[in-house]
């Protein structure tokens, strides 16, 4: 079996002034990271293997911490901008959320204007959501037009955080943002739920790339943002299998949750036990054993 | 003729055979002033009831079985209740997302001021997930996702008593999770000499539920089933607290109905129904009516057909078998079923066809023939 490459690159000069994300150090690590990921000698190369020229490309970020504890814009905007260099076209790229308040609240600019790069969340007018529910197993809920109907190809540009109720929120359940309804999905560990919606064609067959903003970490505590439990980790992680990125985000919080002396999340009996659901889905790998971790600096 | 109370009155001591004219007026043709805000233009931010406040700015809602624990800008299950920064907080206040006014029979409340009308309001959110809803449109959104309209306490209330009608129904969607909006309309509404009552799936703890007890006159419970398996598959609740919910409303003086949705080869097993009569009669009694209702396709089960009248009528045998006094069908008009019959003479007390009124045989609480009291609440 191949196992699923993930590449974990750090970066010491990843922070501009005011605590914010430099955008040339973003755009550094995420054309080293792309370069390991796909063994290209040229990022851009890289990105060819992933995404087809002309496609319309969605860069699902979360921005319900707001203010405190979102993707940046610097991150998402940087990537956004490069893949729109790479293939041609600002307004095919399009950074979204689910409200175009949480996405003010966090720092985005939105925007819709033709030629640009657009930023939006789904309740933009005229957006919304579908009319009828999508049902995979134990999930039924109406998606997001822009994940249903305005992109063919997908990024996870997920923040990496503990989670009281699902163990870790990484790249998998950031599409819970795509979603009406995720509020109904976090019994049991949100188990199988996050790996049942992922399995839902409108986001499997568009997903391309996973990349978790681990540039800071809320270890503990999480989702929300505690700063005595945030680590600065200057990390982000690549992968193209879903389950396996997440899956190395996992052991990132229990490195860091080891060395300051808290529990393991299975100690805390919120193991993140949909990864393993979605490994039986045939989404990916969900055993460290079975991925090839390349960590690098910049 | 609408059937206020006074012509209810006036009907049942005259004995008269008569049909109402139901005027059921839609929200929108309510408040013509008014416009229905656009989606995600209304969010209350009134602090909600029955939680704990937890460390590091995390709570835990006490208003319902979930008990859900949430981190700052989390909301729970119900989707229309948000931590903020340590606080909770109501988001559907005063904020209705469906008002209409219709007969009492439509909740069906069959023992509760026959023929009046209800002004019926409902806000967005549940606390339940049921695959076969018909209400999901609003009840499985959060409050952002559909349209609203201000609709404070008072003015629900005074609207309600200006087109005439003696209830206020809180109903549609879930009103457990807009525990507060409800509980201070009910207040308003009873300033002004209305009646209140809930149409609820009974998934509520029992102190706000002793609470919201005091401040109503009627509830409705939806018992989905008698078994966990189909709260676990089809309604994501739990059975046991709905049966301590009724077990707790037929303790207290509000009048309580039950109405069970009969869906083909889910929950029609004859002998569940036996043992959901069974468990009625032994723990609250034979008198709070029981209504068997007939599931159309839709939502999540489309593939199912309607409910066989010919089971609908099996069920109701076996309820009245086990000694319950008022077990009615309903989703089927005109069948006998839809009557009250006088449990002493067999006589029928009151007839009626769908959510309409066609005679009453009732003198007071009584039935004319026998004079054997019917319980409920009549005036």
């Amino acid at each position: 079996m191949n196992k699923s490459r993930v590449v974990i690159i750090r970066s010491q000069s990843a922070w501009a002034a005011k605590g914010r994300p430099d955008p040339a150090s973003m755009l550094r690590i995420f054309r080293k990271g792309l370069e390991v990921l796909t063994g290209s000698s040229l990022a851009e190369d890289g990105l060819r293997q992933i995404f087809h020229p002309g496609e319309n490309i969605g860069l699902k970020i979360s921005t319900i911490g707001r203010g405190a504890i979102s993707t940046y814009p610097e991150t998402a905007v940087t990537l956004g901008l490069w893949l729109a260099k790479t293939f041609g076209r600002e307004d095919k790229i399009i950074i979204w959320d689910r409200t175009n308040e949480e996405l003010k609240d966090a720092g985005y600019k939105l925007s819709r204007s033709a030629g640009s790069l657009k930023i939006l969340g789904t309740d933009t007018p005229g957006i919304g959501y579908g009319p009828e529910p999508v049902v995979n197993r134990s999930v039924a809920s109406l998606f997001s037009k822009i994940q249903a109907e305005l992109i063919e190809a997908s990024i996870s540009l997920a923040l990496l955080k503990d989670h009281g109720l699902a163990g870790i929120t990484g790249g998998l359940k950031n599409y819970f943002g795509a979603i009406h309804n995720p509020n109904k999905y976090h019994d049991s560990n949100c188990n199988p739920y996050i790996a049942d919606l992922f399995e839902i064609d409108l986001i499997r067959k568009k997903h391309r790339l996973t990349i978790l903003d681990a540039l800071r970490v809320q270890y503990h505590r999480g989702p929300s943002y505690h700063p005595q439990w945030n680590d600065q980790s200057n990390k982000l992680v690549f992968g193209l299998d879903p389950v396996a990125v997440d899956t190395v985000g996992w052991k990132l919080v229990e490195d860091l949750r080891a060395k300051k002396g808290l529990p393991s999340l299975p100690e805390e009996r919120r193991q993140p036990a949909y990864l393993k659901t979605a490994e039986d889905l045939g989404l990916g790998q969900s055993r460290l054993e079975n991925i090839e971790i390349i960590e690098e600096e910049v | 003729m609408k059937m206020n109370r006074r012509n209810f009155i006036k009907a049942a001591a005259a004995g008269s055979s008569w049909f109402l004219t139901l005027n059921q007026l839609k929200g929108s043709e309510l408040l013509p002033a008014a416009k229905a805000a656009p989606a995600g233009a209304n969010l209350s931010r009134v602090e909600a009831r029955y939680y704990d406040r937890l460390p590091d700015r995390e709570i835990k809602c006490r208003l319902c079985p979930r008990f859900c624990q949430l981190g700052d800008k989390e909301r729970g299950f119900c989707g229309v209740r948000e931590n903020q920064d340590g606080k909770y907080y109501t988001l559907v206040y005063g904020q209705a997302a469906s008002y209409n006014i219709d007969p009492v029979e439509k909740k069906p409340l069959f023992h509760f001021l026959p023929g009046a009308m209800a002004f019926s309001i409902a806000t967005a959110g549940c606390n339940v997930a049921c695959k076969f809803c018909q209400n999901w449109e609003i009840s499985q959104m959060r409050p952002e996702q559909v349209k609203s309209h201000p609709l404070p306490p008072e003015v629900a209330a005074e609207t309600a008593a200006s087109y005439n009608c003696p209830v206020v129904a809180y109903t549609y969607s879930e009103p457990v999770v807009f525990y507060e909006y409800m509980y201070d309309t009910s207040l308003q509404a009873r300033k002004k000499g209305l009646r209140n009552a809930v149409i609820t799936n009974g998934f509520i703890n029992p102190e706000p539920l002793a609470e919201l007890i005091k401040a109503v006159e009627a509830i409705k419970i939806d018992l989905k089933a008698f078994n966990q398996d189909f709260y676990t598959n089809y309604v994501r609740g739990e059975l046991k607290p709905v049966l301590e919910s009724i077990k707790q409303i037929a303790r207290s003086k509000v009048w309580l109905e039950i109405v069970y949705l009969v869906i083909p080869t889910l929950n029609d097993k004859p002998e569940e129904i036996r043992q959901m009569a069974r468990w009625l009669a032994a723990e609250i009694g034979p008198d709070y009516p029981l209504h068997f209702s007939r599931f159309q396709p839709m939502y999540l089960i489309k593939n199912l057909p309607p409910t066989p009248v010919s089971t609908l009528e099996r069920l109701r045998d076996i309820a009245l078998q086990e000694g319950l006094h008022y077990v009615y069908l309903g989703n089927t008009p005109g069948h006998p079923g839809e009557n009250t019959y006088c449990p002493n003479c067999g006589q029928p007390v009151i007839e009626r066809y769908g959510y309409t009124i066609k005679k009453i045989n009732m003198s007071g609480n009584k039935c004319r023939h026998c004079q054997q009291v019917i319980p409920g609440v009549w005036s």
